[in-house]
């Protein structure tokens, strides 16, 4: 389940202390447990970015053009980087006003409406907007976004308007398609798979969907506003025109972010490296041992089996000639990682080695023990144990270093367009599912990563979700994922776990320092949708509706 | 080696061209010069190949006329320096570690751009336009005055004469300027109307694309400055111990109280506003409390201007250090720039968490900056464009104010001594760990700058 949404559930934590002195960077600093971002480059005491502001993202567009998916992938980001983020669906509180089962009245789009649909948009706008300024003014929120369609120019100014009253900006995202074959793709695969289709031929489907929507929205002004802030992402990113009026920091980070981002759907699968003839050390960059090499060939073997019955299940679906995306492979430089590779570059996959997906460097944790790093280093260690995330032993480096390091292969990783398999060591692909699933900085060290699955990341807009494919026939002695700081350097043979697969990492209560492996509750259960809900305060109406997502497929926004 | 790690990008960068497209006077050259020094500040190898200096070899001073289209010898003389650099360019570009070229001309015609993307595809080499549109009549004049005191073209010449050749010379360009518009929708583009107002990115291919594009979105050309000091002398210099969190001494405290009166003397800009950053290190607010109480300015504390981590050295002396980590002592001054410290930065992981310092710098108009050496060194680096080698050495004397001011041709740099005595915290390359005694500082010299620096086409103002 996609943890993005569920943030602040932490916000209750206890307050840990500063680790040693205050000469100590921003970027060790031990924050409010719900405050910890991944790749955060300095903080203040509100927990705003002080020179950028508060700012509400307002979406602009029709339905089927990638609103929600841009919202979302942008709350992925921001938090990443140490923004507070949410997401207010307009369409929740729609949903939760109206009642559930039933739709707006159909002239409720309309610009001529009726007395009484206008009544209802005002007041189902004014708790959307209530609930941003409690957010923004009272709980140290930095972004809101506000995902709606917006559609009218003059509705846009006075929005602009009334959040400058609050002392708040406005920026406009536009997502905007002329090219018909985009937008029909994205009906296809997030708006008509709910029950009311069921029967129909997908392209009727289609059709009747994006019918109803220009019955619905029969008014639509692109942005032209020279006097609002805005961007418009044209054709899922092919083009982004932008209006400056008065851009921050953050705007322009989100053009940088926007400028990698696109809306079509691809799959991430993470797998380990295997085993090498020289597991502890990190200076030696040993090749993989024969079971290592046995590992490669299964977890190939695995992959592309699993990859053949997808593509089974989308020909039936979608007719004999669909095809999976491509498949590419990227390992880093280190050797473990290039050699378990190789069954996919013999079968004529593409495989790109990026150095910065190079494993966390242990520093003078190499090829100690346990107990040996206790006994050497008791007071780092007690530093580790304190924050693991931010900690770095001697010449080491801190997960928070990799995933500074990592960012660009982050934004990369937006940029693919491909499916892309990513063969890492197990530090690396904590801090990339930290990232995919919006995990607290605090979870990532103990995220598990038993070798004998692969994972894979299916993104939808609303959230994504995590699978795992198990590689059959492994030697239970490589398969426990390693834990996390002091024990990492040494890892106990014969290890069996009990693992049953990947918490979600943010109300995990079996997430503790020395414990690797998630307690068998948290397992999620594949394809089920999960409560996004927020976990402070009172429910507002887009919790309540996040609760019952099948009552949002098939409703128009 | 002390560090194993680095966080640039450049490994699997693909070479990518910027060629720039616009009227004289739009600021181009000023985008090529600073996208240059970004990129190098990050470790990736970048080179401007401007075809005026190509041109300037066979027509050194050319008048208006050189430049009218329909002057058949002006005509060729132009597009053989084009041919000439574009030829070098390519060349350039052979060496697959060279990262970046930007090709900086007008390229104003359609005919142009499309002769360059033949070139370039037949190279193999992605390309981005970069174009800079600018219909703001105060921006043009603006930039034309400091183009003509500048410019090698006018050199020697007539200020209000040079002034109106120019102007002269953009007229022949606007009569067969044509912008990037819908029939060149196919080409990778940015194009930026007056300066950001108004951008348009098209079909950006890669990353390294993407974050020019977020550096060129974050410029603007407003003539601004940029005020750069350490913090007053702390308790730990007079002790000699590095890193800690102490105050200001009775002297520090003194320069706190001068500031204000350094900054005027070093020439304010009127009416324009300042805001002043400091660390969130008690000695760098200490150190602006009195430019804030009587100048009313803003104050902003930035983490990321805090001092190097110098981890497990953190409140030793030099001597110190030397003696309880002599390896380290010798592999700092091995590789100063990548040298960790145990539990500690590097020079490399401060220029990292200082990049959106830069960008925020690039964003903003005129800032007072206090911090720390280390920090101040990087900055400096960044503007200076110097070497990563050098620049962790460089010596920073307390007590100095230093102002830079970016021009099309590169930066200014004026220094400011409060004539308040200090220690030196400076320790040279190899040198032994002895630490200065007060008052010394005068007697250190070793500037390592001189007035105007930064290399823009391959010329010196």
């Amino acid at each position: 389940m996609d943890t993005l949404l569920t943030a602040e559930a932490n916000a209750g934590s206890p307050r840990y202390r500063r680790k040693s002195s205050t000469f100590v960077d921003a970027i060790h600093d031990l924050r409010e447990k719900g405050h910890l971002a991944p790749a955060q480059l300095y903080s203040t005491e509100s927990g705003r970015l002080f020179h950028a502001g508060r700012i509400v993202i307002c979406t602009v567009g029709l339905p089927a053009r990638g609103k929600t998916h841009i919202s979302v992938a942008l709350a992925r980001y921001l938090r990443w980087l140490g923004v507070k983020t949410r997401i207010f669906h307009l369409g929740d509180y729609r949903r939760a006003i109206v009642g559930p089962g039933k739709d707006v009245p159909d002239d409720y789009f309309f610009v001529n409406a009726s007395a009484s649909s206008v009544l209802l948009r005002q007041k189902i706008l004014k708790k959307c907007r209530e609930d941003i300024y409690d957010f923004l003014n009272d709980q140290n929120g930095q972004i809101a976004i506000y995902d709606a369609v917006n559609p009218l120019s003059a509705g846009r100014k006075s929005l602009d308007k009334e959040f400058a009253k609050h002392g708040m900006k406005c920026l406009f995202i536009e997502s905007s398609c002329d090219d018909q074959r985009i937008i029909e793709e994205n009906v296809r695969s997030v708006k008509i798979s709910s029950p009311d289709y069921h029967g129909w031929s997908e392209d009727e489907a289609v059709k009747h969907y994006l019918n109803r929507i220009s019955a619905k929205i029969p008014h639509f002004e692109t942005m032209e506003e020279t006097d609002l802030d805005w961007i418009k992402m044209i054709n899922a990113g092919e083009r982004l025109v932008i209006n400056n009026r008065s851009f921050g920091y953050l705007s322009h980070r989100i053009v940088f972010y926007l400028l990698n981002l696109h809306i079509k759907s691809r799959h991430t699968y993470f797998a380990r490296a295997g085993v090498t003839l020289e597991e502890e050390s990190f200076k030696a960059d040993a090749p993989l041992s024969p079971q290592g090499v046995d590992y490669a060939k299964k977890m190939t073997d695995a992959l592309l089996k699993h990859r053949e019955e997808e593509l089974q299940v989308l020909k039936e679906k979608a007719g004999p000639d669909a095809q999976l995306k491509p498949l590419i492979v990227w390992t880093s430089t280190r050797k473990r990682t290039v050699e378990t590779s190789t069954f996919f570059a013999a079968r004529g996959f593409q495989v790109r080695q990026r150095s910065q997906m190079s494993q966390l460097n242990p520093g003078v944790c190499e090829k100690k023990s346990e107990r040996r790093i206790r006994a050497e280093y008791s007071e780092e260690v007690e530093k580790h144990d304190l924050d693991p995330y931010h900690h770095r032993f001697p010449r080491a480096e801190s997960y928070h270093d990799v995933a500074v390091r990592l960012e660009p292969i982050i934004l990369e990783l937006e940029r693919e367009q491909n499916d892309l398999l990513i063969i890492a060591h197990e530090s690396v692909l904590r801090v990339l599912y930290g990232y995919l699933m919006a995990c607290d900085a605090s979870d990532i060290p103990f995220l598990s990563f038993p070798r004998d699955e692969i994972i894979e990341i299916i993104p939808a807009s609303y959230n994504n979700e995590a699978k795992r494919i198990k590689i059959p026939d492994l030697p239970r002695e490589i398969i426990p994922a390693s834990p996390e700081g002091p024990k990492a350097a040494a890892p106990p043979s014969g290890f069996a776990t009990p693992v049953p697969g990947l918490g979600n990492g943010m109300l995990s209560p079996w997430i503790k320092p020395g414990t690797p492996e998630p307690a068998d509750g948290m397992k999620t259960p594949v394809g089920a949708k999960t409560p996004l809900g927020s976990g402070t305060g009172g429910k507002t109406p887009a919790e309540q509706a996040e609760n019952d997502i099948s009552i949002r497929i098939h409703d128009v926004v | 080696m002390a560090s194993s790690m680095t966080a640039t990008d450049t490994v699997d960068a693909k070479q990518v061209v910027l060629v720039m497209v616009g009227l004289p006077a739009r600021g181009k050259s000023l985008i090529s010069g600073k996208v240059k020094r970004y990129l190098q500040w990050t470790s990736v190898k970048a080179e401007i190949f401007n075809v005026g200096k190509y041109r300037r070899e066979g027509t050194p001073h050319p008048d208006a006329k050189f430049f009218d289209a329909g002057n058949p010898e002006g005509e060729k003389a132009r597009k053989a320096a084009a041919e000439a650099a574009v030829a070098d360019m390519c060349n350039w570009l052979k060496d697959p570690s060279n990262k970046v070229a930007i090709l900086d001309a007008t390229n104003s015609t359609k005919s142009r751009r499309k002769w360059i993307t033949e070139r370039l595809e037949e190279a193999r080499v992605a390309h981005l336009f970069v174009e800079s549109k600018c219909d703001d009549e105060d921006l043009i004049m603006a930039n034309i005055l400091e183009v003509k005191t500048t410019s090698p073209d006018y050199v020697g010449q007539n200020p209000e004469e040079a002034a109106k050749d120019f102007r002269d010379r953009i007229k022949m360009y606007e009569k067969v300027y044509q912008t990037i518009d819908e029939s060149e929708k196919n080409l990778t583009y940015v194009k930026v109307t007056n300066i950001g107002h108004q951008v348009v990115i098209n079909r950006i291919q890669d990353y390294l694309q993407s974050r020019l594009v977020y550096f060129l979105t974050n410029l603007h050309i407003k003539p601004r400055s940029i005020w750069l000091s350490r913090h007053g002398e702390s308790e730990y210099n007079l002790e000699g111990k590095i890193g800690g969190d102490a105050n200001l001494s009775p002297r520090g405290f003194q320069y706190a109280k001068m500031l204000p009166e350094l900054l005027r003397k070093s020439g304010l800009p009127k009416d324009a506003p300042l805001t002043v950053w400091t660390s969130t290190l008690k000695r760098t607010s200490q150190t602006a409390e009195h430019v804030v109480a009587e100048l009313g300015w803003e104050k902003l504390p930035w983490k990321a201007l805090d001092e190097l981590d110098s981890g497990n050295c953190d409140g030793l002396t030099y001597a110190q250090i030397a003696e309880m980590y002599p390896e380290d002592f010798k592999a700092r001054d091995d590789d100063k720039y990548n040298y960790r410290y145990r539990g500690g930065e590097s020079y490399r992981d401060v220029v990292i968490r200082l990049e959106p310092i830069i960008m925020e710098i690039e964003r903003s108009e005129n800032i007072l900056i206090i911090t720390h050496q280390a920090i101040v060194r990087c900055i400096f680096a960044y503007f200076m464009q110097v070497d990563q080698s050098k620049s962790p050495w460089m010596e920073v004397p307390l007590h100095t104010l230093m102002k830079l001011t970016p021009k099309a041709y590169g930066t200014e740099v004026e220094k400011f001594k409060a004539n308040i005595p200090a220690v030196s915290t400076w320790r040279p390359q190899g040198s032994q760990a002895k630490h200065h005694e007060a008052g010394e500082a005068e007697m250190v010299v070793g500037e390592p700058v001189k007035g105007v620096a930064g290399e823009v086409n391959g010329t010196k103002a």
